[in-house]
């Protein structure tokens, strides 16, 4: 459809005419999403709230299966019709061509999610089999199968059994379960993202950068800009900036700030969970703006400047952040008020986890990748983990240990997270 | 012209790189295999000269103090438990200790009443046996059991036959710590309703499974060995969830007692079974259980046995 709309769209002769086959396009792209995924949560809220209001309904449940990573394909297809209304890219003639850029492989179930103005021109080129390319790119592969077969599904052991059982723990492992989590869903997704980029540019192709190392953000401003980089310049692009972005009035700015984080919660899953996830954001990023303001106003810039306070800002941050997945892991939210009643006890066992070598052995991973991340921000070791600045044995001997370790510690079973969005 | 000339000097630079990581590779491959298996071997007490050998799984594992023993008796022994060990492999556990310590005088085999119960135990207990790739009996047994494509795996690249558990079994064996860790006492209230629900595993017995038993203690009988079939206490609330059948399979062990002349059963579940406090879970004792029932197996082979 979209690929048949984006014709009709760059050849419509008047304004009207290219709006409505716009729309069109929003509306058949979107439809399958709102069906496979979001139909079921409209249909429960309606009938509780029905209930709420004294109307008892009989509840229907669609009984279908979400298509992997439909949300993925679905804002790659969109972003193409938005930019051929926009004029900023060309209409595409090759069905081939179309469906390979909404299909390509590498990033087709969890992102990064794409523009037709990078990728799709990237199918007009010769791609070449070139040797360093090739090496780069199965590096930043090696670093991403890491991550996620030997930290994420390892963390998983742990944070699994405590959040799909939180009664059964103390507030103390509840603690412990959210940091793995934290850990967890990073190293999974920006893992994928990684093995993706990498296996596109084995082939000889670039796919945008997804992770900018968001745990060391020192605002919330700043982790949006390293988190998931390619959804939320989406929605920074075909959302924010199309409401009036910040040259609006303060009351619009904010609305447009809370349409665009609760969107990217929604995006996420079909969930009130999701849902507070995105509104917490939401509020930290506006609690940050006034706190910014009102520190610039009381003189403080020179403050905001000191190393300390830096450091200060990127443990607050990451705190609020652990504190936010606490919404996004929670199987409800109920659960999710639980894990917070008992986190704020502090109180009880640790549980050492399904054993207490695996959960040391979590630790240490997680120690390695911070270490790996305070060498990358400092630039010692790039983000895409090649062209170190470190002598060649100690790279040499730094993928040997990778992949020793990707043999030794790797595990096999479990699924990506971000598959299901 | 140049052009290509300059990208095939740079193909043979990364191709002669390519060779000489994938040499690095290998070297750290085998040696870490090297290094973890021997680390293994002491932790199990496998190539060696011990007099003694204990071999089960998880319940023998945290229930006997190889140390305290090898202290009070003054003999080296033998601690070759795996988790979750099906009767074959326990089978190919002796087959092993056999092969590899020729001294042996006394093997004392974990039984309990759901050894002969196909099901229940972790039917992905050979992947415990990778490291022991090496030996042709533990290959054809890994061969038989995984998918080809993880046979090859685990033949080829030798560090993929470690996980974390095995890892640990190898530092433990260079440090000679064979400490049980599970602290704590088993929540009774919850053994107690999931009994009520039927939420615990049923005895099965196999006779293939038996007649694998009975081949094994064969086997062991023939080479000169005697053997004591130990039932490390599980806890009695457990036991008495299917009380008939569990019965007859302690009957049964007493039967192989009299069937072979170097067999004896030892069953200490009428000692310590019912005291709760001494369990880790409902099946296995934490420290202080483990203390005792050593120490009454201590006294116990001091009085009978002697391993000269």
């Amino acid at each position: 459809m979209n690929f048949f709309c984006g014709k009709k769209i760059f050849y419509a002769s008047t304004k009207k005419a290219k709006k409505k086959w716009f729309t069109i396009a929003l509306v058949f792209s979107l439809l399958p999403l709102f069906y496979f995924k979001y139909a079921n949560f409209f249909i429960d809220s309606f009938s509780n709230l029905a209930y709420y209001f004294g109307v008892n309904s009989n509840k229907y449940v669609l009984n279908v299966i979400l298509p992997v990573g439909i949300s993925f394909f679905t804002f790659q297809a969109l972003s193409y019709s938005i930019d051929i209304y926009r004029k900023r890219v060309g209409v595409e003639t090759s069905l081939i061509r179309f469906t390979t850029y909404v299909a390509f492989f590498p990033q087709l179930v969890a992102g990064p999610i794409e523009r037709s103005t990078n990728l799709l021109q990237q199918f007009y080129e010769k791609h070449e089999f070139d040797v360093k390319r090739f090496v780069e790119g199965g590096k930043l592969f090696i670093w991403g199968l890491f991550k996620k077969i030997v930290i994420a599904d390892r963390l998983a052991l742990y944070s699994d059994s405590v959040f799909n059982n939180p009664e059964a723990h103390s507030g103390t492992t509840l603690i412990v379960a959210t940091v793995f989590f934290t850990f967890q869903i990073y190293c999974d997704f920006s893992g994928y993202s990684d093995m993706a980029i990498g296996s596109a540019r084995m082939l000889g192709f670039r796919l945008m950068q997804n992770f900018n190392l968001p745990y060391l953000s020192n605002s919330i401003g700043e982790f949006w800009k390293r988190w998931h980089i390619s959804l939320s310049t989406w929605f920074s692009d075909y959302v924010y900036i199309p409401l009036g972005g910040n040259r609006v009035s303060i009351k619009r700015w904010v609305f447009n700030i809370l349409v665009v984080f609760l969107l990217s919660g929604l995006w996420h899953g079909a969930n009130f969970t999701f849902v507070i996830w995105g509104a917490l954001h939401a509020f930290y990023y506006l609690i940050e703006f006034i706190g910014k303001k009102m520190l610039t106003i009381a003189g403080g810039k020179h403050l905001m400047e000191k190393g300390y306070y830096k450091f200060f800002k990127i443990v607050i941050v990451f705190t609020l952040v652990c504190f936010a997945w606490i919404f996004f892991r929670a199987n409800s939210v109920s659960d999710a008020f639980l894990i917070i009643t008992k986190i704020a006890s502090f109180s009880g066992h640790l549980w050492t986890g399904v054993s207490s070598v695996t959960t040391v052995l979590s630790v240490l991973l997680i120690l390695l990748l911070v270490s790996v991340q305070i060498l990358q921000f400092y630039n010692i070791v790039p983000i895409y983990f090649s062209k170190t600045k470190l002598p060649w044995f100690v790279q040499w001997l730094s993928y040997a240990f990778l992949l020793i370790t990707i043999a030794l510690f790797g595990m096999s079973s479990n699924a990506f997270i971000y598959f299901q969005f | 012209m140049i052009k290509k000339h300059s990208s095939n000097k740079s193909l043979k630079e990364y191709l002669k790189k390519g060779l000489l990581f994938l040499l690095l590779l290998i070297i750290l491959d085998n040696g870490i295999n090297y290094f973890l298996l021997n680390g293994l071997y002491q932790y199990y007490g496998l190539y060696n000269k011990n007099k003694i050998a204990l071999v089960g799984h998880s319940h023998l594992m945290l229930g006997i103090d190889k140390v305290k023993m090898e202290k009070e008796l003054h003999v080296n022994i033998s601690k070759y438990t795996r988790e979750g060990v099906n009767i074959v492999e326990r089978d190919l556990m002796i087959n092993q200790l056999l092969k590899s310590n020729q001294q042996l005088k006394l093997i004392v085999y974990a039984v309990d009443a759901w050894m002969f119960t196909g099901e229940g135990l972790s039917k992905n207990s050979y992947k415990q046996f990778y490291p022991f790739m090496g030996e042709n009996t533990i290959k054809n047994y890994v061969y038989k059991n995984a998918s080809l494509e993880d046979y090859w795996q685990h033949r080829l690249i030798k560090s993929s036959r470690y996980n974390e558990g095995l890892v640990s079994g190898s530092f433990r064996g260079y440090l000679k710590s064979w400490d049980n860790l599970k602290v704590g006492a088993v929540d009774t209230i919850t053994l107690d309703s999931d009994i009520k629900k039927g939420n615990f595993r049923r005895i099965v017995s196999s006779s293939k499974n038996r007649r694998i038993f009975e081949n094994t203690i064969k086997k062991i009988s023939e080479k000169n060995i005697k053997t004591i079939l130990l039932y490390v206490p599980t806890t009695s609330r457990y036991n008495n969830a299917e009380m008939e059948k569990f019965n007859l399979e302690i009957a049964y062990f007493k039967s192989i007692e009299s069937k072979f002349k170097n067999v004896i059963f030892l069953d200490y579940n009428v000692l310590y079974s019912s005291n709760t406090s001494l369990f880790y879970d409902r099946i296995h004792l934490n420290p202080e259980g483990q203390k005792l029932v050593t120490n009454s197996f201590i006294e116990y082979l001091q009085k009978h046995f002697t391993t000269n």
